[in-house]
């Protein structure tokens, strides 16, 4: 009769910790991701919107305003950088300037609080603020208006204060729309990336790589079959995932579906890029499966994608203006739900431009170093 | 010198400070199959990833097909065949599907390819497997199908990195058939092997050890600087010979 034997139990567990000691990327790895898992999800979660920019144009500039003001000034979920007393549109200060939200306090605004109660009686007179909002992204439009909602309540005598939301796009946007646009640029990235980094380092484990440089492929050309598979395929996905947004979820799309793929396809490149920079590091695919959580976590959790930059705590938002995905969300929400050109959000569209560039000309380079290995 | 297809000039590869390679001369005429034999270590593979470009020498020069390698290797690389020491196919590509894309990227149009591939698949015993995924096949098919994928272009030259390794002796036998038909059709085909037995069907040989060239020549020339009547040895008593030989040289300098 075959018992268990403990023994045999030991030497094989003994066995797969030597090798794990063996290998001290694994050991890296080990110790990397579940803190790395830990902190951003427990930073991610537990941080507020602040810092939303602000503009105020007090055409008023009573001892009212100025209390409206100090109290939002006073607010963390506001940055209030710009207090003028006569301004161009408040959609221009959006449009042009970045601000992501509006306030105008209209002349005769305190004289209309005050009157509501004239001579002890109500009337219907009432201050009115106008706000105006990029709603592209209602978690932040919801923040701003809360926000606003606070600074205003308990002023003392007065009557009601009625806030005169105008939004600048003109439409209800919905966290599915804004969420649609980052859900493309995620898949594209994960995809895009790990299985570019899995076929060369399967290329590397199995010879073919080598084969390959000894024929009269370039580098090049090596990097653009890849990114012309890889932007196929990227392009697939996203029409799925547009379709599934519209058909099932009836997602509101204001720009040009032909720049939002264009876009989605940039972006497929750089991640092409940095797929074969990262097969440089390593040599065998169990190694570069200890790759993904490196690539997911981050772009899934700092990008901007769940919840806004300014939700995610200063301490790790330096690492958001690292993540690709970060300026792949602010373009293709730019694009989908703004309606804008790609170069009308200059940030966004630079920042994808440098990430295909700074990944490409580095795996090109990389990509001769790992072959003459 | 047009006749020369191959040939090194004190070429060193250092890796930190192990010599892999170690000042090694040689020369491979057109037409010739040479073979590089000797233990594992011994700097074969190290040699002929030199000659493909795929590493750099660290001093000495090597020219293949009248060019200087590394630099000019662009100017013969669709000239050339190469088949490294794993399979190098694609595991979920069909047999044909591996042939179609080797030729694709060597310029062939897919008329050839195909009446190339049929060529090959009957050359290597394997007519029914053209739609057979590459990781179905046995080790002797993958074998056989990576020596298709270097003979799809038809190069002038084959540069073959352990080719029978892991090959049952029929098996081996056949191989050394194919390569017998190549040179019969103009080939030259630098092979290397540690199956010293494997030596005697070279045309030349060139046995190193420890990153050197100790002995080179055809293997009659072989095995008669270790016997008189040159017949009774076998090509393991000559490497034996020979590389002790060399060892005792390189102490008494």
């Amino acid at each position: 009769m075959n018992h268990l034997n403990i023994f045999r139990i030991r030497s094989i567990a003994e066995r797969v910790l030597r090798q794990i000691w063996h290998d001290k990327r694994v050991i890296a790895f080990m110790f990397v991701v579940p803190s790395l898992a830990m902190l951003l999800f427990g930073f991610s979660f537990s941080g507020d919107i602040r810092g939303v920019r602000m503009a105020i144009i007090d055409q008023d500039q009573t001892d009212l305003t100025a209390s409206i003001i100090d109290n939002l000034q006073h607010d963390s979920t506001f940055n209030v950088t710009q207090i003028v007393t006569d301004a161009p549109e408040p959609e221009q200060l959006l449009l042009k300037q970045g601000y992501q939200a509006v306030v105008r306090f209209p002349k005769k605004f305190t004289s209309l609080y005050y009157s509501h109660f004239a001579m002890g009686v109500a009337t219907s007179a009432q201050g009115t603020i106008d706000l105006t909002l990029d709603e592209s992204d209602p978690q932040i439009a919801a923040s701003v208006q809360m926000g606003l909602a606070d600074a205003v309540m308990n002023l003392g005598e007065g009557g009601p204060i009625d806030i005169k939301t105008r939004e600048l796009y003109g439409v209800t946007v919905r966290f599915i729309d804004s969420f649609a646009p980052a859900i493309m640029g995620m898949v594209v990235a994960i995809v895009c990336t790990i299985l570019t980094l899995l076929s060369v380092v399967r290329e590397k484990v199995d010879g073919t790589f080598a084969r390959i440089w000894v024929s009269p492929v370039r580098r090049a050309e090596f990097i653009l079959g890849y990114i012309a598979a890889f932007g196929l395929i990227a392009l697939g996905q996203s029409l799925l995932v547009l379709s599934i947004g519209k058909v099932v979820f009836s997602i509101v799309i204001n720009g040009s579906i032909f720049w939002a793929f264009a876009c989605v396809i940039l972006f497929a490149i750089g991640n092409v890029g940095l797929g074969a920079l990262l097969s440089a590091l390593a040599q065998t695919e169990s190694q570069a499966i200890l790759f993904f959580p490196l690539v997911i976590l981050p772009s899934v959790l700092l990008s901007g994608m769940m919840w806004p930059l300014q939700a995610i705590p200063k301490l790790l938002r330096p690492i958001s203006y690292l993540i690709p995905l970060t300026y792949s969300n602010r373009l293709l929400r730019a694009v989908m739900v703004k309606g804008l050109l790609p170069w009308q959000e200059p940030v966004g569209f630079a920042g994808i431009l440098l990430f295909v560039l700074l990944t490409i000309l580095s795996a090109t380079f990389v990509l001769r170093q790992s072959a003459r290995e | 010198m047009a006749d020369v297809a191959i040939e090194t000039r004190q070429i060193v590869k250092a890796f930190g400070k192990r010599l892999a390679v170690d000042h090694v001369d040689m020369r491979v005429s057109v037409g010739e199959i040479y073979g590089l034999v000797g233990p594992s270590g011994a700097g074969k593979t190290t040699l002929i990833r030199m000659m493909c470009g795929l590493t750099s020498p660290t001093s000495g020069s090597a020219r293949l097909l009248a060019h200087s390698i590394p630099g000019e290797r662009e100017a013969v690389d669709d000239r050339i065949g190469y088949m490294p020491q794993e399979h190098a196919v694609y595991r979920d590509l069909s047999v044909a599907e591996n042939l179609l894309f080797f030729g694709q990227i060597y310029g062939m149009d897919r008329r050839m390819i195909a009446a190339r591939t049929d060529e090959l698949l009957a050359l290597m015993q394997m007519p029914d497997l053209g739609k057979q995924r590459a990781d179905l096949l046995s080790g002797g098919e993958k074998q056989r199908l990576s020596l298709a994928c270097a003979l799809i272009h038809s190069p002038e030259l084959l540069l073959l990195d352990e080719p029978t390794i892991g090959l049952d002796p029929a098996l081996r036998s056949e191989f050394w058939e194919h390569f017998r038909t190549l040179k019969q059709n103009g080939r030259t085909i630098l092979l290397t092997t540690h199956y010293l037995e494997e030596a005697g069907r070279c045309d030349r040989v060139g046995m190193m050890r420890l990153g050197r060239l100790v002995a080179e020549g055809t293997p009659d020339e072989l095995r008669q600087r270790v016997s008189a009547d040159g017949m009774s040895v076998s090509m393991e008593q000559v490497f034996l010979e020979l590389t002790q030989a060399s060892k005792s040289r390189r102490s008494d300098a």
